[in-house]
């Protein structure tokens, strides 16, 4: 049982994860079509600016934007989407295991280091946790399946914590972590974790006033 | 007045007719409805949501969760009841100025403008002159 979850259902679950992905992908250009025209760019040519306007400038166009309204939660955010993609692929241990697997590695970070960042998970999605728990506004619009999502996300981190400092008994941990992982793997598509993809066709290809690019394609 | 209030309230919900129009649109709608993080950020955006004291009802999210959210949950299998309750979220609680911001670039204003559209088809929509608590506009 123990090999099949370290071995086969892995593999399921990349494919899995990977297939479902692309499915999406092609889904989202068949239910969008090219825009056919763009906001031509602004030609505006500015003086030179001092340092201190240039800081003025840069802290004014804040205004209005999450890093203002909300700035705790947009930094623990930030936080925890990058490092909870990223801690797992420059994680050694992974690392080690892809090497012996299929031959390649990405490049990885030091234990310590990951270590630390795992921990910084963990708080942040305790953070979110405690939103969901305390805050009128988010609790209002919070069901079960947040809740579910949320441990989704964060269970692969909590075991894999409890894994290293080996905590508890070592192989239970180690197989409900890898289980943990698989579980967030293979929902990644078919659940809300989906905006993982779709935040970058939603910020980037789709042109409106809030996109990150100009966009080049409408609903 | 009071015929087209009866004639509102006396109609038949043709579900049919509802779950035809959530299925034209299932595609775009289902997504936006299902990638929502229920995050709530796009609260503090609304300028009816601030106007009212930071009331949840106010926030973008919550507004078309309780909307088309609700008709797609239920498969446009609703009653008229509940299409009255949706008449005042869609339109007393958004007027569709766009300004609200989603992260994740879900764009709520359509979901709201879709609700409005499936709630006109049932001939449910606020009456300019109809007897009422709240003012519409």
């Amino acid at each position: 049982m123990l090999a099949f979850i370290r071995g086969q259902l892995i593999s399921i679950a990349f494919v899995v994860f990977v297939l479902g992905l692309i499915f999406h992908f092609i889904q989202f250009f068949r239910l969008t079509r090219k825009k056919e025209w763009a906001y031509p760019p602004l030609e505006i040519k500015s003086q030179k600016k001092t340092p201190g306007q240039w800081v003025t400038s840069c802290l004014a166009s804040l205004n209005g934007t999450l890093w203002k309204t909300y700035p705790v939660v947009t930094v623990m955010t930030s936080v925890f989407h990058v490092f909870l993609i990223g801690v797992p692929l420059f994680l050694l241990g992974h690392n080690m295991l892809l090497s012996q697997s299929w031959g390649l590695s990405f490049w990885s970070l030091r234990e310590s280091v990951t270590d630390v960042l795992t921990v910084v998970v963990i708080v942040c999605a305790a953070f979110f946790l405690g939103r969901r728990l305390f805050l009128a506004r988010v609790r209002a619009i919070t069901t079960a399946y947040d809740y579910l999502v949320l441990l989704i996300a964060v269970a692969p981190f909590l075991t894999g914590y409890f894994a290293y400092h080996q905590w508890f008994d070592y192989r239970t941990v180690m197989t409900i972590h890898i289980l943990s992982g698989v579980v967030m793997l293979i929902t990644i598509p078919f659940t809300k974790l989906g905006h993982m993809l779709f935040f970058f066709l939603y910020r980037f290809l789709i042109g409106t006033e809030y996109s990150f690019a100009r966009g080049a394609r409408a609903w | 007045m009071e015929n087209t209030m009866s004639h509102q309230e006396l109609k038949p919900v043709d579900t049919k007719q509802i779950q035809g129009m959530l299925s034209r649109k299932k595609g775009k709608m289902k997504r936006f409805l299902s990638y929502c993080a229920h995050c709530s950020l796009c609260a503090e955006s609304c300028f009816l949501y601030m106007e009212h004291h930071k009331d949840p009802q106010y926030m973008p999210s919550y507004k078309a969760i309780n909307s088309l959210g609700k008709l797609y949950r239920k498969n446009g299998k609703v009653d008229r009841k509940l299409l009255t309750e949706m008449k005042g979220i869609v339109w007393r609680n958004c007027v569709l100025c766009g300004r609200c911001y989603c992260p994740i670039g879900i764009h709520i204003p359509s979901m709201i403008a879709f609700a409005r559209s499936i709630l006109r088809s049932q001939d449910v929509y606020p009456q300019l002159d109809e007897v009422s608590s709240e003012s519409w506009l």
